[in-house]
C-alpha cells in the first residue's frame, strides 16, 4: 500500500523536498507559481525578476500590497511566501536573467526551470540556456482569459524557438505619414512625433509627409524622380523636426499649425492629389479657427472613468498645448542635449500622445478615442486577471511533477527534433574572424567547402576573411543559420560570448552534432577532420570541391536588450580547437584549394528575402 | 421579450481613482460596467481550506463589495499547510478567523467578514443577504438545501471541492440567467459622395464592438446528482461521461457516512471504505464498478495545491461572470483531473 504525505505518494514528496528549481519572473504567473510550489512541497526555490511593483499589478500579483509599490518584486515575493511557509528555502534576485552572471553553470544547479515571463527576448534567452545546460524548462504565458503551458526538454521535445513566432505588427511608413485609416496609425504617428520633438530622433520615425510614397505619383517614373529629388533636397533644405521645434521655442501653437499637426503639413499632403482620389481627404485644423468656434458641449462626465471620456477638438487642442508646455519644462530641467523617453505612465507624455493622435484622427475623419483607449494601444497594455494566472500556474506545477518523474510522454508537447545545435563558446567575438569561424569552427559539424556569407543582404566572401564576427554585428546571444546548398539541412547556431576560454582556445562547441549528415557526393578521403565531435567523422572534402556543398550563413539579429555586458563563460564538454599544426595538412591543403576557387562562388548563394 | 439586466448593485455609481488604478488591467478586459456590478456584490464562501482560500483570493482581488468567510472548523497542521492565508502560529484557532487578516490585506477595498458557525445551523434567511454563495466541503444534503432556497431568489449558487488530484465545480444560476457577450461590430461601407470604394466596406471593425444580450437556464443540484442511469438514453451517453462525475458521487457519500473526507492518517482504512462505497453507489445507480478503477483511491486524499489553484481559478472566474452578468457561464459542471491535466465542462440534469 502506498504511503502518503498529504496528497502525495511518499517517494514524490521526498524528491520534491530535495530538488532545486528556478522561477524566472515574479509577476502575474510568478506569484501564483511560487505559492503553488511551496504548498506542493518544493523546498528549494530561486526566483529572479528585474522589475519593481506597480499599483496596476495589485489586481493579480497577490503577494504584493499597496505599501510595496516601488520595491523589488522578487524580494517582496520571497518575503510574502516565507510568511506562510517559513521553512521554504528561497533565494531572490532583483536582476535580469539575461545578465551573463547567470551562465550555463548557474542553470545547471537546478533540476527544473520555470518561466513566468512577459517578453520574447528573455524567453529565447532562457530557452537557449536551458538547452545548453540540458535542464528541463516549463514555458508558459497568459493574456486576458487565455493561457498556455509547454514543457521543453532537449532531445525529447521541441524547444521554444523551433516554431517561428509571429512578430509584432508594423505599418508602412506612408500609411503613418500620409494616409492613416485607423486610430492605431495616428497613435503610432503621435509616438513618433514625441520622439522627433522630445526624445531620441530616429530616421525610421519620420512624421512629415512622405513624397516618396509610391501612391503619390501618377506614374512610376514620377515617383522615382520625386524620391531622388526629396533625398537631395533633404540634405540641404530640410531641417530636422526637433531643430525646427527648438527654433520656435517649442511654441505649441506653431507646432500645432505646422508639423502635420494639423495644418501646414496637411495642406502639403492635400497637394498630393492622387492619394485622395479614392480616400476621404484630410481636413486641416487651424489653431485660431478652432478656438473661435463655439465650444462644443463636452460629453458629460457620466458614469465612466475620467479617462474614458472622449473630448472634442478644442479639448484635445488644449491638452496638446498643456502637454507640450510641460514636456518643454521637463526638457529644460534635464539640461543641454537632454532627451525624454516616452512612458505610458508619465502623464504629460501620455497626454501628448492622446492629444496629438486624436487631433490627427480628427483631421482624417476618424472617430476620436478616449485617453483610456489610446493608452491601451500606445502602451501595448495586455489586460490581465488573477484567475487565468492561477489556473496556468496550477498547470505548471502539475507539469513540473510529471517532468521530475521524467514522464515526458505525458507532457503536453510534441516530440520533434529540436532546431538548435549550439556552438557554445565563441571566445571574444571581437577577435574571432569570420574565416576561422567558418572554416574551423563549423567544420566540426559540417564540411564547409566554399562557404559564403550573407550579412544583411550583402554577400561577403569568407576566404581569408579577417574581419571579426563582431564587425558584422554578431554578438553574445546571436543566432546564425547555416543551410546547405540543397536546403536539405538547416543548422541553427547559438553564439555565446566568453572571455574565459583557455589559452589558445578560440572556441568550443557545446552540444551534440545533428544526426543527419549533410549530403555529399564525394567519397571519404584523407584525414578525419572532426574536432572531437561525438559523432562519427564527417566526410572530408575532396579535390572535386563539389559546388553543392556550399553553405550560406545568415546573420539573424535578435532583439537583445541594450544592457548586456559581453561575458558568459560556459563549461562545455571539453572540445578544444586543435592548433593549426596539429590539424596539419588537411586544413592547410583545404584552405589552399579554396583560395583557388573562383570568386564566382558567390553565384551559388541562395537569395534571402 | 424584455430581458432585464439587473441594475448595478453599487451604492454609488462612481469608480474612485484608487479603484481605477488598481483594477485597470481587469477593467480593460471585462469593462467598467462589469467591474461596477462586482463592486456591488456580496458573496458567502463556506469552507476555508485549500480550495476555499483560492476562491477567497480570486474574489477579493476581483473587487467584490463584501466576502463572508464561513467555517466552523479549527486549524490543524494539515489544514494550515494546505493554504496560504493562515499564519504559522494559528493552530487551534478557527479556520475562517485565522484567514481573515491576510485575506483582508489582499484588497482593503473589499469588506471581508468572518462567521464561525457551522453552515448547517444557519437559518434560511441567513443566505438571502448574499448575491452568490459558494459551498466547499459541504455535505450533499446541505448543498441541495441551500441550492433550493437560493435559486428561486436569483441568488447564484456554486459548489466545489478538491479531493487529492481531482476537483469539481457545479453552478446553478437559476431558471433565467441574463448576461451579455461582447462581439465585434460589422462595419458597413458608407455612401458619401466624396468617398470612393472604401477598403473597409463590410469588414469587421476590430475597434468597435457591440454587446449581445443572452439568457440561459440551469437545473438544480438535486436534479444534477439524481440522473437516472438506468434508461437507454443515459446508458448510451455513458461512454462520453467523465468518470469524475461518479467519483464525486462516491466522495459525497463518504463525506455523509463518515462526516469527513478521506484522510492520509487513516489511509489504509479509508481506502477500503472508499472502494466499498464505490461499489455501493455504482450498484445503486445500476452501473458497473469498473467505471471507477481501484487506482483512483490513492489519488483522492487531502488537497493538491495546484489542483486547488486550477479549480479555484475556474470557480472564481465563474463567480465573476455570474455576478457581472458578462460572458457565457460554464453549464453546469467543471471536472478537473490533475493526473491527466484535463478539464471538462459537462451538463448533468434535465435538458
Amino acid at each position: 500500500m502506498a504511503q502518503l504525505v498529504g496528497p502525495l505518494r511518499k517517494e514524490l514528496a521526498d524528491s520534491l523536498s530535495s530538488c532545486r528549481v528556478l522561477v524566472v519572473g515574479a509577476g502575474g504567473i510568478g506569484c501564483e507559481l511560487l505559492k503553488n510550489l511551496v504548498l506542493t512541497g518544493f523546498k528549494n526555490i530561486e526566483v529572479i525578476d528585474l522589475d519593481t511593483i506597480d499599483v496596476s499589478n495589485l489586481n493579480r500579483q497577490f503577494l504584493f500590497q499597496k505599501k510595496h509599490v516601488g520595491k523589488s518584486k522578487a524580494q517582496v515575493a520571497k518575503e510574502s511566501v516565507l510568511r506562510f511557509c517559513p521553512s521554504a528555502n528561497i533565494t531572490a534576485y532583483h536582476d535580469s536573467i539575461m545578465n551573463p552572471d547567470y551562465n550555463v553553470e548557474f542553470f545547471r544547479n537546478f533540476q527544473l526551470v520555470m518561466n513566468a515571463l512577459d517578453n520574447r527576448a528573455a524567453r529565447n534567452h532562457v530557452n537557449r540556456m536551458c538547452l545548453a545546460a540540458d535542464i528541463p524548462l516549463i514555458e508558459s504565458g497568459t493574456a486576458g482569459y487565455l493561457g498556455q503551458v509547454t514543457v521543453i526538454k532537449k532531445g525529447q521535445t521541441e524547444c521554444y524557438e523551433c516554431q517561428p513566432k509571429p512578430t509584432q505588427k508594423t505599418f508602412p511608413g506612408c500609411t503613418i505619414r500620409n494616409t492613416p485609416s485607423e486610430p492605431i496609425h495616428c497613435i503610432v504617428w503621435a509616438k513618433y512625433l514625441f520622439n522627433q520633438l522630445f526624445g531620441e530622433e530616429d530616421a525610421d520615425q519620420e512624421v512629415s509627409p512622405d513624397t516618396a510614397d509610391p501612391e503619390v505619383a501618377w506614374n512610376p517614373a514620377d515617383a522615382a524622380a520625386r524620391a531622388t529629388a526629396s533625398n537631395k533636397d533633404g540634405d540641404i533644405k530640410r531641417v530636422s523636426t526637433k531643430e525646427w521645434a527648438r527654433s520656435t521655442g517649442y511654441d505649441p501653437v506653431k507646432l500645432f499649425n505646422k508639423v502635420q499637426l494639423f495644418k501646414d503639413d496637411i495642406m502639403y499632403l492635400l497637394t498630393m492629389d492622387k492619394l485622395w482620389k479614392k480616400r476621404k481627404a484630410p481636413l486641416p485644423l487651424d489653431w485660431t479657427e478652432i478656438h473661435q468656434l463655439e465650444s462644443s458641449q463636452e460629453e458629460a462626465f457620466g458614469t465612466g472613468l475620467k479617462d474614458q471620456q472622449v473630448l472634442g477638438v478644442q479639448g484635445y487642442a488644449q491638452l496638446f498645448h498643456r502637454s507640450v508646455e510641460t514636456l518643454r519644462s521637463q526638457l529644460i530641467e534635464k539640461g543641454e542635449g537632454a532627451e525624454l523617453v516616452w512612458d505610458k505612465d508619465d502623464p504629460p507624455a501620455m497626454d501628448f500622445v492622446t492629444a496629438a493622435a486624436n487631433l490627427r484622427m480628427n483631421v482624417f475623419s476618424m472617430n476620436m478615442k478616449s485617453r483610456f483607449d489610446v493608452k491601451s494601444m500606445a502602451g501595448n497594455i495586455i489586460p490581465a486577471i488573477a484567475t487565468t494566472n492561477a489556473v496556468i500556474a496550477g498547470l505548471i506545477v502539475l507539469e513540473a511533477l510529471k517532468t521530475l518523474n521524467s514522464d515526458f510522454d505525458q507532457c503536453r508537447t510534441v516530440n520533434l527534433q529540436c532546431c538548435s545545435f549550439h556552438v557554445g563558446v565563441i571566445g571574444l567575438v571581437q577577435i574571432l574572424t569570420l574565416a576561422v569561424f567558418a572554416f574551423d569552427c563549423l567544420r566540426n559539424v559540417f564540411p564547409v567547402i566554399g562557404p559564403s556569407v550573407q550579412v544583411s543582404m550583402k554577400t561577403t566572401s569568407v576566404s581569408n576573411n579577417n574581419k571579426f564576427l563582431s564587425d558584422f554585428g554578431i554578438r553574445n546571444g546571436s543566432r546564425l543559420q547555416a543551410d546547405d546548398f540543397l536546403q536539405d539541412y538547416t543548422l541553427l547556431v547559438n553564439l555565446i560570448h566568453s572571455e574565459e576560454l583557455e589559452k589558445d582556445v578560440e572556441f568550443e562547441v557545446v552540444g551534440d552534432a545533428p544526426d543527419k549528415a549533410p549530403v555529399s557526393s564525394v567519397p571519404e578521403e584523407g584525414k578525419n577532420i572532426a574536432n572531437g565531435n561525438k559523432d562519427s567523422a564527417q566526410p572530408s572534402t575532396s579535390s572535386k570541391a563539389a559546388a553543392e556543398d556550399d553553405d550560406v550563413l545568415i546573420v539573424d539579429s535578435d532583439e537583445e536588450p541594450s544592457s548586456s555586458t559581453m561575458e558568459t563563460s560556459l563549461e562545455s564538454s571539453n572540445r578544444k580547437r586543435k592548433h593549426h599544426d596539429a590539424d596539419t595538412d588537411d586544413a592547410a591543403s583545404k584552405r589552399k584549394r579554396l583560395d583557388q576557387q573562383p570568386a564566382d562562388d558567390d553565384e551559388d548563394i541562395i537569395a534571402l528575402d | 421579450l424584455a430581458l432585464a439586466l439587473s441594475r448595478p448593485r453599487g451604492e454609488d455609481n462612481i469608480i474612485s481613482e484608487e479603484e481605477a488604478a488598481q483594477y485597470d488591467r481587469q477593467i480593460r478586459l471585462w469593462g467598467l460596467d462589469a467591474q461596477k456590478r462586482l463592486r456591488g456584490s456580496r458573496v458567502l464562501l463556506v469552507g476555508l481550506r485549500g480550495l476555499g482560500a483560492e476562491v477567497a483570493k480570486n474574489l477579493i482581488l476581483a473587487g467584490v463589495k463584501g466576502l463572508t468567510l464561513l467555517d466552523h472548523e479549527q486549524v490543524t497542521e494539515e489544514s494550515r499547510r494546505a493554504q496560504f492565508l493562515i499564519p504559522v502560529d494559528a493552530d487551534g484557532q478557527n479556520q475562517a478567523q485565522a484567514s481573515l487578516e491576510r485575506a483582508q490585506l489582499l484588497n482593503p477595498m473589499v469588506e471581508v467578514k468572518v462567521d464561525t458557525d457551522a453552515v448547517e445551523s444557519k437559518p434560511d434567511d441567513f443566505f438571502f443577504q448574499f448575491d452568490a454563495v459558494c459551498l466547499t466541503r459541504c455535505s450533499k444534503d446541505l448543498m441541495v438545501r441551500v441550492d433550493q432556497l437560493c435559486a428561486s431568489r436569483n441568488i447564484k449558487v456554486f459548489c466545489g471541492d478538491v479531493y487529492g488530484y481531482h476537483g469539481y465545480m457545479f453552478s446553478d444560476l437559476g431558471q433565467e440567467h441574463h448576461y451579455v457577450e461582447e462581439k465585434p461590430k460589422v462595419v458597413k461601407g458608407s455612401n458619401e459622395a466624396n468617398d470612393g470604394p472604401e477598403a473597409k466596406k463590410g469588414k469587421v471593425d476590430p475597434n468597435e464592438t457591440t454587446m449581445v444580450k443572452k439568457t440561459i437556464s440551469f437545473c438544480s443540484l438535486k436534479e444534477a446528482l439524481e440522473v437516472d442511469w438506468t434508461n437507454e438514453k443515459a446508458k448510451s451517453s455513458l461512454k462520453r461521461t467523465p468518470a469524475d462525475y461518479f467519483l464525486l458521487q462516491v466522495l459525497l457519500k463518504f463525506r455523509t457516512d463518515k462526516g469527513r473526507d478521506p484522510q492520509p492518517d487513516s489511509f489504509a482504512e479509508d481506502s477500503q471504505l472508499f472502494l466499498q462505497i464505490r461499489d455501493d453507489v455504482l450498484e445503486t445507480m445500476g452501473l458497473s464498478s469498473e467505471l471507477l478503477p481501484n487506482t483512483f483511491v490513492s489519488y483522492c486524499f487531502s488537497e493538491m495545491a495546484p489542483v486547488c489553484a486550477v479549480v479555484g481559478g475556474v470557480l472564481g472566474q465563474e463567480l465573476v461572470k455570474a455576478l457581472s452578468q458578462r460572458d457565457a457561464p460554464h453549464r453546469n459542471f467543471f471536472f478537473f483531473d490533475g493526473l491527466k491535466g484535463s478539464g471538462v465542462v459537462d451538463y448533468f440534469g434535465s435538458k
